[in-house]
């Protein structure tokens, strides 16, 4: 019998899957095991069909994306109620990802800028009809339902998915992270680490095989979990922290600054500079988890 | 009496969208729309991030293609600091557009279009899908893979990461290709060439046994756009804009800097997503398309050879402009060929090795920088203002997809009103679909 699969997009890029279609001849053995029941970028299936299934018919469901509208949030309640285990896909749905960066700004200056005050916009209006009705902030999905597991990343690796996806056909759920980024880079460190110079990423060349952080480039390597496998850092660029907080970390943000404050020889470079230098906290240190963060919170009492 | 046909969600596309169709009395089409039902509000949420952040940022726009924006937003950053990277490092980029225009081409052709030909139109949904191809069609569903593996494999060397690539940094490339590295492309290639020769056949004979749907349905005029290097096809690197009127004529042919003056927005009240047109002409009679049916009509040729023929036997048979929405896929082919012969050519190429790709000294500036590069989905525009520091302080985007909304929502009309009012589907000539089910 083969296993039946809902695989569902919240407002996201599709990339969670992209990364999955990525394993091609791999999804010749992974594919005969399932019967795909909803899929919409794949299959013809329509929110009609996934209503109608009976609930907790379909035995595995995955989440890609956040809840940006109305009808987010009714697909993410939906595939809830439909399925046996349901999967959280990506650092998005897990931790409310990139587009959470909107938690800075209020909905009515993004409908603004984007529909008002654009360059190119030549008849400025704000679409109401027949479009789903914009949510405030993004949330993780994780406060609106239960998950049975997550797969972080942005976006989890082709072999994180189909792993994953094997483990769940035999009955179990993917293994939590034990170590972080920097565990698994292969750039050389030091015992104790020290920055005297910050930089930022389109300043010198790099050199490609001493750790970033020490040569003053901002990696969010300390605050990250393992599981990519450390492409970016590989690829010569720092990490920008997309597969989420290490173990036992509650907050990634806090944890970076945490570690930066820690390792900076502030003889020469002092705090204010360091602000400066940074530019813009939000970005850096919460690139992908802005909504999970306890920051998130603040701003939004604030306005 | 009147009612309402919902497609929610359409499906086969990537994106969120419904189509809805109002019929009036005796199924007389009255209005068909085509509503986008997502923005993530990216032109908000850059502002205040640090330009190189940008270009990491933008990537997630789309799964399928975040190296065209990698690519276009890179482009605008280092115009808006006035910083032109080594020869070396542009190669590598161009490189890696080709990577990307034959994987998502490839996976756009076999994975969203192809089961409407191959399992047939009026199949169940449950088989109408690329799992059906794989499974009943397995050597073409290999080759399917392969060749957007050959792609994605590419674009995941070039670019750091398939999906959402990282090396792009304000003043060059961040990771060098290595000869090694190099050599084994060089024999993927080959073997991406032959597959791709198996498309083609595969997708000539498709285009033979549907003709007559191709020439009947969905054929509307309309403009068109996309880049051409001296009206020669290119989708990244010296380019000007080309726009082609209805009756086939390149009305404009501009800078990319100029776009403003050329290219507006109209909101729709019914999309999230906005309709592009042609401003000097304006909405809707000032409507295009584009992506690869437009960029095959507004150019002169192919930049290489055997995609020039290609777009030969494609003019006899269809004429320029074409069209006919459904040549798209047609158009799809004829730019893997040629993608799949650029990608060659750059990796015979010895700078592509160099190890001098990144310029030491860089240094952000106030200004506003445009970056446009073809998307395998059409013309896509980034353009940024920076601060002094190198903070983003405003972005305007116009995304691929969005060019074609209005006239995919005019294409949507003009079917339904051949299904609807003249039950056009009960007399195409259709062939028998080469997977039963």
């Amino acid at each position: 019998m083969p296993v039946k699969i809902a695989l569902a997009q919240l407002g996201s890029c599709w990339g969670c899957y992209q990364s999955f279609m990525d394993n091609y001849e791999g999804l010749l053995d992974i594919l005969p095991e399932l019967e795909i029941v909803f899929w919409h970028t794949v299959t013809d299936f329509k929110y009609k069909d996934l209503e109608s299934y009976e609930d907790g018919s379909i035995d595995i469901g995955t989440i890609e994306g956040v809840c940006r509208t109305e009808e987010d949030l009714h697909i993410l309640k939906l595939m809830r109620k439909k399925c046996k285990v349901l999967i959280s896909l990506g650092s998005c749905s897990t931790y409310g990802g990139i587009y959470g960066l909107l938690n800075l700004y209020t909905m009515d200056e993004a409908l603004k800028r984007k529909f008002i005050e654009a360059e190119s916009v030549a008849e400025p209006a704000i679409p109401d009809e027949d479009v789903p009705k914009m949510l405030d902030f993004i949330v993780p999905n994780r406060k609106i339902v239960e998950f049975d597991a997550f797969l972080p990343g942005c976006p989890p690796t082709k072999e994180d998915i189909a792993n994953a996806l094997v483990g769940l056909l035999k009955g179990e759920l993917p293994p939590p992270p034990k170590r972080t980024l920097c565990d698994e880079c292969p750039r050389e460190k030091s015992e104790v680490i020290t920055i005297r110079q910050l930089k930022r990423d389109y300043e010198g060349i790099p050199d490609p095989d001493k750790c970033l952080l020490e040569q003053g480039y901002i990696c969010m390597g300390p605050a990250t979990r393992e599981g990519c496998g450390a492409l970016c850092t590989s690829a010569g660029v720092p990490c920008r922290g997309c597969y989420g907080p290490g173990p036992n970390v509650i907050d990634q943000g806090a944890k970076m600054i945490s570690a930066l404050g820690s390792i900076v020889d502030y003889e020469v470079i002092s705090p204010e500079e360091l602000v400066e230098k940074v530019g813009d906290a939000a970005g850096t240190f919460y690139n992908f988890f802005l909504p999970s963060g306890i920051i998130s919170k603040t701003v939004r009492k604030a306005k | 009496m009147s009612k309402e046909i919902v497609i929610e969600p359409a499906t086969r596309l990537e994106g969120h969208a419904k189509i809805t169709i109002k019929l009036g009395k005796d199924n007389k089409v009255e209005d068909a729309h085509f509503s986008v039902t997502l923005t993530r509000f990216f032109e908000k949420f850059l502002e205040g991030r640090l330009m190189e952040r940008v270009v990491r940022i933008t990537p997630r726009i789309c799964g399928i293609c975040p190296e065209a924006h990698h690519l276009a937003s890179i482009s605008a950053v280092e115009d808006a600091w006035g910083i032109t990277p080594p020869k070396p490092a542009l190669k590598l980029r161009d490189l890696l557009a080709q990577a990307k225009q034959i994987a998502s081409h490839a996976l756009h052709f076999y994975a969203l279009a192809a089961p409407d030909f191959l399992v047939g139109p009026l199949a169940e949904p449950q088989y109408r899908n690329v799992v059906t191809v794989i499974k009943e069609l397995p050597d073409a569903g290999k080759k399917a893979l392969e060749l957007m593996r050959v792609g994605q494999d590419l674009c995941f060397l070039i670019g750091g990461k398939a999906v959402h690539p990282v090396t792009c940094v304000p003043g060059g490339q961040s990771r060098p290709l290595t000869e090694e590295e190099r050599d084994e492309q060089l024999k993927r290639i080959e073997r991406g060439l032959e597959l791709t020769n198996f498309t083609v056949d595969l997708a000539k004979k498709v285009v033979n046994d549907y003709m007559d749907v191709i020439t009947k349905l969905g054929v509307f005029e309309s403009y068109y756009i996309g880049l051409a290097n001296e009206g020669v096809h290119t989708i990244y690197g010296d380019a000007t804009v080309r726009i082609q009127s209805p009756d086939g004529k390149i009305v404009e042919d501009f800078p990319k800097r100029d776009y403003l003056n050329y290219i507006a927005e109209h909101v729709a009240p019914h999309s999230y997503a906005t309709h592009i047109f042609y401003k000097k002409v304006g909405y809707p009679d000032g409507i295009w398309r584009a992506g690869p049916l437009g960029r095959i009509n507004v150019v002169d040729k192919m930049e290489t050879p055997l995609a020039q023929e290609a777009l030969k036997e494609f003019r006899d048979a269809l004429g320029r402009p074409c069209h006919a929405t459904l040549a798209y896929n047609w158009a799809r082919i004829i730019e893997l060929v040629q993608a799949m012969e650029k990608a060659k050519m750059l990796l015979e190429d010895p700078d592509i090795v160099s190890t001098d790709i990144k310029l030491a000294d860089v240094e952000p500036r106030e200004g506003e920088g445009i970056g446009i590069v073809e998307a395998p989905r059409g013309l896509l525009i980034h353009h940024y203002w920076s601060d002094e520091k190198g903070i983003c302080r405003k972005a305007n985007l116009i995304v691929a997809t969005n060019h074609n909304i209005a006239t995919v929502e005019k294409s949507f009309l003009v079917t339904a009103k051949q299904i609807f009012e003249e039950k056009i589907h009960e007399k195409l000539k259709l062939p028998e679909p080469m997977i039963k089910t």
